[in-house]
Protein backbone atom coordinates (compact mmCIF):
# COMPACT_ATOMS: atom_id res chain seq x y z
CA UNK A 1 0.00 0.00 0.00
CA UNK A 2 1.30 3.42 -0.91
CA UNK A 3 0.46 6.12 1.60
CA UNK A 4 1.03 9.82 1.04
CA UNK A 5 1.17 12.09 4.05
CA UNK A 6 0.83 15.82 3.53
CA UNK A 7 2.31 17.87 6.33
CA UNK A 8 2.85 21.55 7.07
CA UNK A 9 5.78 23.31 8.68
CA UNK A 10 4.36 25.97 10.98
CA UNK A 11 5.52 28.57 13.45
CA UNK A 12 5.76 27.11 16.93
CA UNK A 13 3.22 28.31 19.50
CA UNK A 14 6.01 30.12 21.35
CA UNK A 15 7.50 31.86 18.29
CA UNK A 16 7.43 35.65 18.36
CA UNK A 17 5.62 37.16 15.39
CA UNK A 18 6.15 40.74 14.28
CA UNK A 19 4.07 42.68 11.80
CA UNK A 20 5.96 44.75 9.21
CA UNK A 21 5.44 48.53 9.24
CA UNK A 22 3.30 48.41 6.09
CA UNK A 23 1.15 45.73 7.83
CA UNK A 24 1.44 43.49 4.77
CA UNK A 25 3.90 40.86 5.92
CA UNK A 26 4.83 38.94 9.03
CA UNK A 27 8.25 38.36 10.45
CA UNK A 28 8.28 35.07 12.31
CA UNK A 29 10.95 34.05 14.78
CA UNK A 30 12.91 31.05 13.56
CA UNK A 31 11.06 28.49 15.68
CA UNK A 32 9.19 26.06 13.51
CA UNK A 33 7.70 22.64 13.93
CA UNK A 34 5.55 20.07 12.16
CA UNK A 35 1.92 21.10 12.59
CA UNK A 36 0.45 19.34 15.61
CA UNK A 37 -2.18 17.16 13.92
CA UNK A 38 0.17 16.11 11.10
CA UNK A 39 2.22 14.04 13.54
CA UNK A 40 -0.77 11.76 14.04
CA UNK A 41 -1.02 11.37 10.25
CA UNK A 42 2.64 10.35 9.91
CA UNK A 43 2.30 7.94 12.84
CA UNK A 44 -0.82 6.29 11.41
CA UNK A 45 0.81 5.81 8.02
CA UNK A 46 3.76 4.07 9.69
CA UNK A 47 1.45 1.86 11.76
CA UNK A 48 -0.47 0.76 8.66
CA UNK A 49 2.76 -0.15 6.91
CA UNK A 50 4.03 -2.04 9.97
CA UNK A 51 0.77 -3.92 10.31
CA UNK A 52 0.54 -4.90 6.64
CA UNK A 53 4.30 -5.66 6.58
CA UNK A 54 4.48 -3.98 3.19
CA UNK A 55 3.97 -0.56 1.75
CA UNK A 56 5.56 2.80 1.31
CA UNK A 57 5.13 6.02 3.28
CA UNK A 58 5.85 9.20 1.33
CA UNK A 59 5.68 12.59 3.05
CA UNK A 60 5.37 15.83 1.17
CA UNK A 61 4.89 19.50 1.90
CA UNK A 62 4.34 22.60 -0.15
CA UNK A 63 6.54 25.11 1.59
CA UNK A 64 9.81 26.97 1.65
CA UNK A 65 13.29 25.47 2.13
CA UNK A 66 12.97 25.60 5.91
CA UNK A 67 10.15 23.06 5.69
CA UNK A 68 12.76 20.37 4.96
CA UNK A 69 13.15 20.22 8.76
CA UNK A 70 9.59 18.99 9.21
CA UNK A 71 10.08 16.46 6.41
CA UNK A 72 13.22 15.18 8.11
CA UNK A 73 11.28 14.73 11.34
CA UNK A 74 8.85 12.50 9.44
CA UNK A 75 11.74 10.52 7.93
CA UNK A 76 13.27 10.19 11.40
CA UNK A 77 9.96 8.74 12.59
CA UNK A 78 10.22 6.17 9.79
CA UNK A 79 8.83 7.57 6.53
CA UNK A 80 10.46 6.05 3.43
CA UNK A 81 10.88 9.22 1.42
CA UNK A 82 10.15 12.93 1.51
CA UNK A 83 9.56 15.63 -1.08
CA UNK A 84 9.52 19.39 -0.81
CA UNK A 85 7.48 21.29 -3.35
CA UNK A 86 9.13 24.67 -3.24
CA UNK A 87 6.75 27.61 -2.80
CA UNK A 88 9.42 30.33 -3.05
CA UNK A 89 8.02 33.30 -5.04
CA UNK A 90 4.52 32.15 -4.38
CA UNK A 91 2.54 35.10 -3.24
CA UNK A 92 0.48 33.68 -0.44
CA UNK A 93 -1.03 30.79 1.31
CA UNK A 94 -4.33 30.37 -0.51
CA UNK A 95 -5.92 26.98 0.20
CA UNK A 96 -7.05 26.66 -3.43
CA UNK A 97 -3.46 26.98 -4.70
CA UNK A 98 -2.05 24.61 -2.09
CA UNK A 99 -4.70 21.99 -2.81
CA UNK A 100 -4.09 22.18 -6.57
CA UNK A 101 -0.35 21.76 -6.14
CA UNK A 102 -0.59 18.87 -3.70
CA UNK A 103 -3.22 17.06 -5.75
CA UNK A 104 -0.95 17.47 -8.78
CA UNK A 105 1.84 15.82 -6.80
CA UNK A 106 -0.49 13.01 -5.68
CA UNK A 107 -1.53 12.32 -9.27
CA UNK A 108 2.08 12.05 -10.40
CA UNK A 109 3.18 9.99 -7.42
CA UNK A 110 0.23 7.58 -7.30
CA UNK A 111 -1.26 6.42 -3.98
CA UNK A 112 -3.77 4.18 -2.24
CA UNK A 113 -4.32 6.43 0.75
CA UNK A 114 -3.65 10.06 1.65
CA UNK A 115 -3.44 11.20 5.26
CA UNK A 116 -3.16 14.72 6.66
CA UNK A 117 -3.82 16.56 9.91
CA UNK A 118 -7.35 17.82 10.45
CA UNK A 119 -6.15 21.42 10.28
CA UNK A 120 -2.93 23.40 10.42
CA UNK A 121 -2.42 25.16 13.72
CA UNK A 122 -1.36 28.46 12.14
CA UNK A 123 -4.38 29.28 9.96
CA UNK A 124 -6.87 26.69 11.30
CA UNK A 125 -8.38 26.58 7.81
CA UNK A 126 -9.08 22.83 7.77
CA UNK A 127 -9.50 23.22 3.99
CA UNK A 128 -6.69 21.28 2.39
CA UNK A 129 -7.83 17.68 2.95
CA UNK A 130 -11.37 17.90 1.54
CA UNK A 131 -10.15 20.14 -1.31
CA UNK A 132 -7.42 17.73 -2.39
CA UNK A 133 -9.95 14.88 -2.27
CA UNK A 134 -12.28 16.88 -4.51
CA UNK A 135 -9.53 17.63 -7.04
CA UNK A 136 -8.56 13.95 -7.08
CA UNK A 137 -12.20 12.83 -7.19
CA UNK A 138 -11.76 10.44 -4.27
CA UNK A 139 -13.85 10.07 -1.10
CA UNK A 140 -12.67 11.67 2.14
CA UNK A 141 -13.48 11.38 5.82
CA UNK A 142 -12.59 14.20 8.23
CA UNK A 143 -11.28 14.00 11.80
CA UNK A 144 -10.82 10.25 12.07
CA UNK A 145 -10.11 8.69 15.47
CA UNK A 146 -9.83 5.00 14.47
CA UNK A 147 -8.70 3.22 11.33
CA UNK A 148 -8.81 -0.44 10.40
CA UNK A 149 -7.82 -2.06 7.11
CA UNK A 150 -10.44 -4.68 6.32
CA UNK A 151 -9.30 -5.77 2.90
CA UNK A 152 -6.83 -4.54 0.35
CA UNK A 153 -9.03 -1.79 -1.05
CA UNK A 154 -11.38 -1.24 1.85
CA UNK A 155 -10.99 0.44 5.22
CA UNK A 156 -13.16 1.11 8.22
CA UNK A 157 -12.87 4.46 10.00
CA UNK A 158 -14.40 6.02 13.04
CA UNK A 159 -14.62 9.78 12.86
CA UNK A 160 -15.87 12.72 14.86
CA UNK A 161 -19.02 14.31 13.55
CA UNK A 162 -21.16 17.12 15.00
CA UNK A 163 -21.86 16.01 18.56
CA UNK A 164 -20.88 12.37 18.09
CA UNK A 165 -19.07 9.78 16.01
CA UNK A 166 -19.60 7.95 12.74
CA UNK A 167 -18.42 4.56 11.55
CA UNK A 168 -17.80 4.52 7.82
CA UNK A 169 -16.57 1.98 5.31
CA UNK A 170 -14.42 3.63 2.69
CA UNK A 171 -13.20 2.29 -0.61
CA UNK A 172 -9.62 3.16 -1.48
CA UNK A 173 -8.10 5.30 -2.84
CA UNK A 174 -9.29 7.83 -0.27
CA UNK A 175 -8.15 10.78 1.81
CA UNK A 176 -8.48 10.99 5.58
CA UNK A 177 -7.86 13.90 7.92
CA UNK A 178 -6.78 12.82 11.36
CA UNK A 179 -7.80 13.94 14.82
CA UNK A 180 -5.86 13.79 18.08
CA UNK A 181 -6.56 10.48 19.81
CA UNK A 182 -6.03 8.36 16.69
CA UNK A 183 -2.66 7.22 18.05
CA UNK A 184 0.34 8.33 20.08
CA UNK A 185 2.98 9.68 17.69
CA UNK A 186 6.36 8.08 18.31
CA UNK A 187 9.45 9.99 19.26
CA UNK A 188 12.13 9.35 16.63
CA UNK A 189 14.95 7.05 17.70
CA UNK A 190 18.51 8.26 17.36
CA UNK A 191 19.06 5.81 14.47
CA UNK A 192 16.07 7.35 12.74
CA UNK A 193 17.44 10.83 13.25
CA UNK A 194 20.80 9.73 11.81
CA UNK A 195 19.05 8.24 8.79
CA UNK A 196 16.99 11.40 8.33
CA UNK A 197 20.13 13.57 8.35
CA UNK A 198 21.53 11.51 5.49
CA UNK A 199 18.32 11.28 3.50
CA UNK A 200 18.23 13.55 0.49
CA UNK A 201 15.01 15.53 0.30
CA UNK A 202 14.32 16.21 -3.37
CA UNK A 203 12.98 19.67 -4.16
CA UNK A 204 10.24 19.41 -6.72
CA UNK A 205 9.03 22.21 -8.92
CA UNK A 206 5.27 22.23 -9.54
CA UNK A 207 6.03 22.43 -13.27
CA UNK A 208 7.12 18.76 -13.05
CA UNK A 209 3.46 17.85 -12.81
CA UNK A 210 2.25 20.48 -15.19
CA UNK A 211 1.58 23.37 -12.82
CA UNK A 212 3.25 26.63 -13.78
CA UNK A 213 4.15 28.81 -10.81
CA UNK A 214 3.30 32.12 -12.45
CA UNK A 215 -0.08 30.84 -13.44
CA UNK A 216 -0.59 29.58 -9.92
CA UNK A 217 -0.34 33.11 -8.62
CA UNK A 218 -3.36 33.92 -10.75
CA UNK A 219 -5.13 30.96 -9.22
CA UNK A 220 -4.83 32.53 -5.80
CA UNK A 221 -8.33 33.67 -4.89
CA UNK A 222 -7.71 35.59 -1.70
CA UNK A 223 -5.15 37.99 -0.33
CA UNK A 224 -4.31 39.73 2.90
CA UNK A 225 -5.13 43.44 3.05
CA UNK A 226 -3.45 43.96 6.39
CA UNK A 227 -2.24 42.28 9.54
CA UNK A 228 -2.65 43.77 12.96
CA UNK A 229 -2.16 42.76 16.57
CA UNK A 230 -5.32 42.02 18.52
CA UNK A 231 -6.48 44.99 20.55
CA UNK A 232 -5.24 44.00 23.97
CA UNK A 233 -7.56 43.80 26.90
CA UNK A 234 -7.31 46.46 29.56
CA UNK A 235 -5.38 45.22 32.60
CA UNK A 236 -7.22 42.68 34.70
CA UNK A 237 -9.43 43.95 37.51
CA UNK A 238 -8.75 41.85 40.57
CA UNK A 239 -12.01 41.59 42.46
CA UNK A 240 -11.46 42.13 46.17
CA UNK A 241 -13.53 41.26 49.24
CA UNK A 242 -13.06 40.18 52.84
CA UNK A 243 -14.24 36.65 52.15
CA UNK A 244 -14.85 34.35 49.22
CA UNK A 245 -18.59 35.02 49.05
CA UNK A 246 -18.08 38.80 49.04
CA UNK A 247 -15.59 38.48 46.18
CA UNK A 248 -18.12 36.46 44.24
CA UNK A 249 -20.90 38.99 44.93
CA UNK A 250 -18.65 41.78 43.68
CA UNK A 251 -17.72 39.77 40.59
CA UNK A 252 -21.36 39.11 39.70
CA UNK A 253 -22.08 42.82 40.15
CA UNK A 254 -19.29 43.67 37.67
CA UNK A 255 -20.37 40.99 35.18
CA UNK A 256 -23.95 42.26 35.27
CA UNK A 257 -23.53 45.99 35.33
CA UNK A 258 -20.10 46.74 33.91
CA UNK A 259 -19.42 43.99 31.37
CA UNK A 260 -23.15 43.34 30.81
CA UNK A 261 -22.14 39.77 30.20
CA UNK A 262 -24.81 37.92 32.21
CA UNK B 1 -26.14 43.68 -9.60
CA UNK B 2 -27.86 42.13 -6.66
CA UNK B 3 -25.49 41.19 -3.89
CA UNK B 4 -27.56 38.44 -2.37
CA UNK B 5 -26.02 36.44 0.45
CA UNK B 6 -26.88 32.77 0.88
CA UNK B 7 -26.50 31.26 4.32
CA UNK B 8 -26.29 27.50 4.68
CA UNK B 9 -28.33 26.74 7.80
CA UNK B 10 -27.31 23.95 10.13
CA UNK B 11 -29.90 22.25 12.31
CA UNK B 12 -29.50 20.12 15.39
CA UNK B 13 -32.20 18.03 17.04
CA UNK B 14 -34.84 19.70 14.88
CA UNK B 15 -33.87 23.26 15.75
CA UNK B 16 -31.81 25.84 13.92
CA UNK B 17 -28.31 26.18 15.30
CA UNK B 18 -27.64 29.48 16.98
CA UNK B 19 -24.52 30.04 14.90
CA UNK B 20 -26.61 29.91 11.70
CA UNK B 21 -28.96 32.56 13.06
CA UNK B 22 -25.92 34.72 13.78
CA UNK B 23 -24.86 34.47 10.14
CA UNK B 24 -28.36 35.28 8.89
CA UNK B 25 -28.41 38.36 11.14
CA UNK B 26 -25.03 39.57 9.90
CA UNK B 27 -26.00 38.85 6.29
CA UNK B 28 -29.05 41.03 6.75
CA UNK B 29 -26.95 43.94 7.96
CA UNK B 30 -24.67 43.58 4.92
CA UNK B 31 -27.45 43.18 2.35
CA UNK B 32 -29.34 46.21 3.66
CA UNK B 33 -26.43 48.34 2.47
CA UNK B 34 -26.69 46.96 -1.07
CA UNK B 35 -30.50 46.61 -1.27
CA UNK B 36 -30.09 42.89 -1.71
CA UNK B 37 -31.62 39.80 -0.17
CA UNK B 38 -30.65 37.20 2.40
CA UNK B 39 -31.41 33.60 1.44
CA UNK B 40 -31.48 30.90 4.10
CA UNK B 41 -30.71 27.49 2.62
CA UNK B 42 -31.85 24.61 4.81
CA UNK B 43 -31.23 21.02 3.81
CA UNK B 44 -32.55 17.95 5.61
CA UNK B 45 -35.65 15.89 6.24
CA UNK B 46 -38.92 17.09 7.81
CA UNK B 47 -38.09 20.78 7.44
CA UNK B 48 -41.51 22.47 7.77
CA UNK B 49 -41.06 23.90 11.24
CA UNK B 50 -37.51 24.95 10.52
CA UNK B 51 -38.69 26.74 7.39
CA UNK B 52 -41.35 28.64 9.36
CA UNK B 53 -38.80 29.71 11.97
CA UNK B 54 -36.31 30.76 9.31
CA UNK B 55 -38.81 33.13 7.70
CA UNK B 56 -38.06 35.62 10.45
CA UNK B 57 -34.37 35.63 9.66
CA UNK B 58 -34.27 35.76 5.85
CA UNK B 59 -35.96 37.34 2.83
CA UNK B 60 -36.18 33.96 1.17
CA UNK B 61 -35.94 30.49 2.64
CA UNK B 62 -34.87 27.72 0.28
CA UNK B 63 -35.80 24.31 1.62
CA UNK B 64 -34.55 21.01 0.26
CA UNK B 65 -36.50 18.33 2.10
CA UNK B 66 -35.64 14.72 1.34
CA UNK B 67 -35.39 11.53 3.34
CA UNK B 68 -31.91 10.92 1.93
CA UNK B 69 -30.75 14.21 3.48
CA UNK B 70 -31.74 13.27 7.02
CA UNK B 71 -28.13 12.78 8.08
CA UNK B 72 -25.34 15.00 6.83
CA UNK B 73 -22.91 13.54 4.30
CA UNK B 74 -20.56 15.71 2.25
CA UNK B 75 -21.47 13.95 -0.99
CA UNK B 76 -25.24 14.49 -0.80
CA UNK B 77 -25.07 17.97 0.73
CA UNK B 78 -22.40 19.07 -1.72
CA UNK B 79 -24.63 18.00 -4.59
CA UNK B 80 -27.56 19.98 -3.23
CA UNK B 81 -25.56 23.15 -2.59
CA UNK B 82 -23.85 22.92 -5.95
CA UNK B 83 -27.27 22.77 -7.59
CA UNK B 84 -28.60 25.74 -5.58
CA UNK B 85 -25.52 27.89 -6.17
CA UNK B 86 -25.49 27.19 -9.90
CA UNK B 87 -29.19 27.88 -10.18
CA UNK B 88 -29.36 31.07 -8.08
CA UNK B 89 -25.89 32.50 -8.61
CA UNK B 90 -25.34 34.09 -5.17
CA UNK B 91 -22.95 36.96 -4.50
CA UNK B 92 -21.55 35.20 -1.42
CA UNK B 93 -22.15 31.99 0.51
CA UNK B 94 -21.86 31.84 4.32
CA UNK B 95 -21.50 28.78 6.49
CA UNK B 96 -20.49 28.00 10.05
CA UNK B 97 -17.01 26.63 10.75
CA UNK B 98 -18.33 23.64 12.69
CA UNK B 99 -17.36 20.01 12.15
CA UNK B 100 -19.94 19.88 9.35
CA UNK B 101 -18.93 23.22 7.83
CA UNK B 102 -15.25 22.31 7.87
CA UNK B 103 -16.02 19.04 6.12
CA UNK B 104 -18.39 20.43 3.51
CA UNK B 105 -17.34 23.90 2.40
CA UNK B 106 -13.73 23.30 1.30
CA UNK B 107 -14.91 20.40 -0.86
CA UNK B 108 -17.75 22.53 -2.26
CA UNK B 109 -15.40 25.46 -2.98
CA UNK B 110 -13.00 23.15 -4.81
CA UNK B 111 -15.89 21.67 -6.77
CA UNK B 112 -17.03 25.14 -7.84
CA UNK B 113 -13.45 26.30 -8.27
CA UNK B 114 -14.29 29.37 -6.22
CA UNK B 115 -12.59 31.29 -3.42
CA UNK B 116 -12.84 30.31 0.23
CA UNK B 117 -11.92 32.02 3.48
CA UNK B 118 -12.33 29.64 6.40
CA UNK B 119 -12.72 30.20 10.13
CA UNK B 120 -13.38 33.95 9.90
CA UNK B 121 -14.71 36.09 12.75
CA UNK B 122 -15.96 39.20 10.97
CA UNK B 123 -16.94 40.78 7.65
CA UNK B 124 -17.53 44.35 6.51
CA UNK B 125 -18.03 46.39 3.40
CA UNK B 126 -15.29 48.90 2.70
CA UNK B 127 -16.87 50.95 -0.05
CA UNK B 128 -17.85 48.39 -2.66
CA UNK B 129 -15.35 45.81 -1.48
CA UNK B 130 -15.84 43.05 1.02
CA UNK B 131 -13.21 42.51 3.66
CA UNK B 132 -13.07 39.53 5.98
CA UNK B 133 -11.63 39.38 9.49
CA UNK B 134 -9.59 36.24 10.12
CA UNK B 135 -7.30 35.39 13.02
CA UNK B 136 -3.99 33.58 12.57
CA UNK B 137 -1.64 31.86 15.02
CA UNK B 138 -4.32 31.24 17.59
CA UNK B 139 -5.38 34.89 17.68
CA UNK B 140 -1.87 36.31 18.09
CA UNK B 141 -2.37 38.04 14.73
CA UNK B 142 -5.56 39.38 13.17
CA UNK B 143 -5.97 40.05 9.50
CA UNK B 144 -8.32 41.66 7.03
CA UNK B 145 -8.54 39.54 3.91
CA UNK B 146 -10.14 40.16 0.55
CA UNK B 147 -11.18 38.17 -2.50
CA UNK B 148 -9.26 38.51 -5.71
CA UNK B 149 -11.77 36.74 -7.87
CA UNK B 150 -14.04 33.76 -7.82
CA UNK B 151 -17.72 33.31 -8.35
CA UNK B 152 -19.83 33.15 -5.21
CA UNK B 153 -16.96 33.03 -2.71
CA UNK B 154 -17.54 30.88 0.35
CA UNK B 155 -16.83 32.13 3.87
CA UNK B 156 -17.07 30.04 7.03
CA UNK B 157 -17.34 31.83 10.37
CA UNK B 158 -16.70 30.72 13.91
CA UNK B 159 -19.75 30.42 16.15
CA UNK B 160 -20.32 33.42 18.44
CA UNK B 161 -19.00 35.90 15.86
CA UNK B 162 -22.20 38.00 15.50
CA UNK B 163 -25.31 39.03 17.43
CA UNK B 164 -28.69 37.51 16.58
CA UNK B 165 -31.53 39.75 15.46
CA UNK B 166 -35.00 38.54 14.59
CA UNK B 167 -37.09 40.40 12.01
CA UNK B 168 -40.60 41.76 12.35
CA UNK B 169 -41.89 40.34 9.09
CA UNK B 170 -41.47 36.92 7.58
CA UNK B 171 -39.82 36.06 4.27
CA UNK B 172 -40.97 33.71 1.58
CA UNK B 173 -40.41 29.94 1.50
CA UNK B 174 -39.28 28.28 -1.71
CA UNK B 175 -39.06 24.52 -1.93
CA UNK B 176 -36.50 23.02 -4.28
CA UNK B 177 -36.33 19.41 -5.41
CA UNK B 178 -32.85 18.14 -6.09
CA UNK B 179 -31.80 14.68 -7.17
CA UNK B 180 -29.74 13.12 -4.38
CA UNK B 181 -26.64 11.19 -5.39
CA UNK B 182 -24.68 9.19 -2.85
CA UNK B 183 -21.03 8.39 -3.43
CA UNK B 184 -20.95 4.55 -3.59
CA UNK B 185 -17.39 4.54 -2.25
CA UNK B 186 -18.58 5.63 1.21
CA UNK B 187 -20.94 3.54 3.35
CA UNK B 188 -22.10 4.89 6.69
CA UNK B 189 -22.36 1.88 9.00
CA UNK B 190 -23.25 3.58 12.25
CA UNK B 191 -24.01 7.08 13.49
CA UNK B 192 -23.67 7.81 17.16
CA UNK B 193 -25.01 11.31 17.58
CA UNK B 194 -24.50 11.46 21.30
CA UNK B 195 -27.49 11.38 23.60
CA UNK B 196 -26.26 13.88 26.15
CA UNK B 197 -27.77 16.93 24.40
CA UNK B 198 -24.86 18.96 25.65
CA UNK B 199 -24.48 22.44 24.24
CA UNK B 200 -21.77 22.42 21.56
CA UNK B 201 -18.56 23.74 23.13
CA UNK B 202 -17.84 26.16 20.28
CA UNK B 203 -21.39 27.41 20.25
CA UNK B 204 -21.81 27.88 24.01
CA UNK B 205 -22.42 31.41 25.32
CA UNK B 206 -21.00 30.48 28.68
CA UNK B 207 -18.01 28.25 29.30
CA UNK B 208 -16.56 27.37 32.67
CA UNK B 209 -13.23 25.73 32.21
CA UNK B 210 -11.27 23.66 34.69
CA UNK B 211 -7.52 23.22 34.89
CA UNK B 212 -5.10 21.27 37.01
CA UNK B 213 -6.11 23.34 40.01
CA UNK B 214 -9.40 21.41 40.06
CA UNK B 215 -7.35 18.59 41.60
CA UNK B 216 -9.38 15.66 40.24
CA UNK B 217 -12.26 14.62 38.02
CA UNK B 218 -14.72 14.45 40.94
CA UNK B 219 -14.47 18.21 41.48
CA UNK B 220 -15.78 18.94 37.99
CA UNK B 221 -19.27 18.21 39.25
CA UNK B 222 -19.70 21.73 40.55
CA UNK B 223 -18.54 23.13 37.20
CA UNK B 224 -21.20 20.95 35.55
CA UNK B 225 -23.79 22.39 37.92
CA UNK B 226 -22.75 25.95 37.16
CA UNK B 227 -22.74 25.25 33.41
CA UNK B 228 -26.24 23.77 33.73
CA UNK B 229 -27.56 26.86 35.52
CA UNK B 230 -26.08 29.09 32.80
CA UNK B 231 -27.11 26.79 29.93
CA UNK B 232 -23.44 26.61 29.03
CA UNK B 233 -20.68 24.05 28.83
CA UNK B 234 -17.76 22.80 30.85
CA UNK B 235 -14.38 23.06 29.17
CA UNK B 236 -11.02 21.67 30.20
CA UNK B 237 -7.34 22.41 29.77
CA UNK B 238 -5.00 19.98 28.03
CA UNK B 239 -3.47 18.86 31.35
CA UNK B 240 -6.93 17.86 32.56
CA UNK B 241 -7.72 15.90 29.40
CA UNK B 242 -4.30 14.23 29.43
CA UNK B 243 -4.97 13.16 33.02
CA UNK B 244 -8.26 11.64 31.79
CA UNK B 245 -10.32 13.76 34.17
CA UNK B 246 -12.36 14.94 31.17
CA UNK B 247 -13.01 13.85 27.59
CA UNK B 248 -11.05 15.29 24.67
CA UNK B 249 -14.32 16.76 23.41
CA UNK B 250 -14.09 19.31 26.28
CA UNK B 251 -10.55 20.48 25.51
CA UNK B 252 -10.03 24.18 24.85
CA UNK B 253 -6.75 25.22 23.26
CA UNK B 254 -4.40 24.77 20.36
CA UNK B 255 -4.85 21.02 20.12
CA UNK B 256 -8.49 21.17 21.19
CA UNK B 257 -11.21 23.64 20.29
CA UNK B 258 -11.08 27.37 19.74
CA UNK B 259 -13.91 29.03 21.62
CA UNK B 260 -15.25 32.57 21.89
CA UNK B 261 -18.16 32.58 24.36
CA UNK B 262 -19.74 35.69 25.87
CA UNK B 263 -18.40 34.60 29.25
CA UNK B 264 -15.41 32.38 29.86
CA UNK B 265 -14.46 31.47 33.42
CA UNK B 266 -11.13 29.74 33.95
CA UNK B 267 -10.83 27.82 37.21
CA UNK B 268 -7.43 26.69 38.37
CA UNK B 269 -5.99 27.26 34.92
CA UNK B 270 -2.50 28.70 34.80
CA UNK B 271 -2.91 30.13 31.30
CA UNK B 272 -0.30 28.39 29.17
CA UNK B 273 -0.14 29.76 25.60
CA UNK B 274 -1.51 26.46 24.42
CA UNK B 275 -4.72 27.18 26.29
CA UNK B 276 -5.04 30.94 25.82
CA UNK B 277 -4.72 30.52 22.03
CA UNK B 278 -8.04 28.70 22.18
CA UNK B 279 -9.99 31.20 24.30
CA UNK B 280 -8.53 34.69 24.10
CA UNK B 281 -11.19 35.99 21.72
CA UNK B 282 -13.91 35.36 24.35
CA UNK B 283 -15.92 38.50 25.09
CA UNK B 284 -15.50 38.57 28.88
CA UNK B 285 -12.86 36.49 30.60
CA UNK B 286 -12.84 35.70 34.30
CA UNK B 287 -9.92 33.93 35.95
CA UNK B 288 -10.04 32.27 39.34
CA UNK B 289 -6.68 31.12 40.64
CA UNK B 290 -4.95 31.18 44.00
CA UNK B 291 -1.64 32.16 42.39
CA UNK B 292 -1.71 35.94 41.74
CA UNK B 293 1.13 35.52 39.22
CA UNK B 294 -0.64 32.96 37.04
CA UNK B 295 -0.34 34.08 33.38
CA UNK B 296 -4.11 33.64 32.90
CA UNK B 297 -4.61 36.99 34.65
CA UNK B 298 -2.89 38.71 31.70
CA UNK B 299 -5.74 37.54 29.48
CA UNK B 300 -8.59 38.15 31.90
CA UNK B 301 -10.97 41.07 32.37
CA UNK B 302 -11.75 40.08 35.94
CA UNK B 303 -9.77 38.00 38.35
CA UNK B 304 -10.28 36.45 41.76
CA UNK B 305 -7.22 35.39 43.69
CA UNK B 306 -8.46 32.82 46.14
CA UNK B 307 -9.04 29.15 46.81
CA UNK B 308 -11.25 27.67 44.08
CA UNK B 309 -13.10 25.42 46.44
CA UNK B 310 -14.19 28.39 48.53
CA UNK B 311 -15.21 30.42 45.47
CA UNK B 312 -17.07 27.88 43.37
CA UNK B 313 -19.98 27.08 45.76
CA UNK B 314 -20.58 30.83 46.25
CA UNK B 315 -20.37 31.39 42.50
CA UNK B 316 -22.94 28.69 41.90
CA UNK B 317 -25.38 30.24 44.38
CA UNK B 318 -24.94 33.77 43.05
CA UNK B 319 -25.39 32.71 39.41
CA UNK B 320 -28.49 30.76 40.38
CA UNK B 321 -29.93 33.86 42.04
CA UNK B 322 -29.10 35.99 39.01
CA UNK B 323 -30.85 33.52 36.72
CA UNK B 324 -33.92 33.38 38.93
CA UNK B 325 -34.15 37.17 39.04
CA UNK B 326 -34.07 37.40 35.25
Amino acid sequence: MKILVFIKHVADTEARILISSDKKTLEIENKYTMSFFDEFAVEEALRIKEKLKEGQVVVCTFGNKKAIEALRTAVAMGADSAFLIDNTDMENDDPMVNAKVLSGFAKREGFDLILCGRQAIDDENACLGPMIAEFLDIPHVSTITKLEIIEIKKILVESEIEGGTALTEVQLPALLTVQKGLNEPRVPLITGVMKAMKTAVPVVDPSEFGIIKNELNNESRTYVLSYEPPSGRPPVKIVEGEAADIKVKNLIELLRNEARAI
Amino acid sequence: MAKDIYVFVECKDGTIRKASLELLSKARELTEKTFSNVYAVAVGFGMNEIAEDLKFFADKVIIVDNQDLKDYRWDTYRGVLEYIIKKYNPFMVFGVATATGKDLFPRLAARLNTAIIADAIGIEYEGEEIKVRKPFFGGKILSWMAFRHGIAPVITFRPNSFAIEKRQTGGEIVEETVEIKKDPRLTTLKLNKGSNHKVDLQEADFIICGGRGMKGSEHFRILEEIAYIMNGRVGASRAVVDSKWREYDDQVGKSGKTVAPKVYIGCGISGALHHTMGMDTSKTIVAINKDPNAPIFQYADYGIVDDLFAILPALKEELKKTKEEN
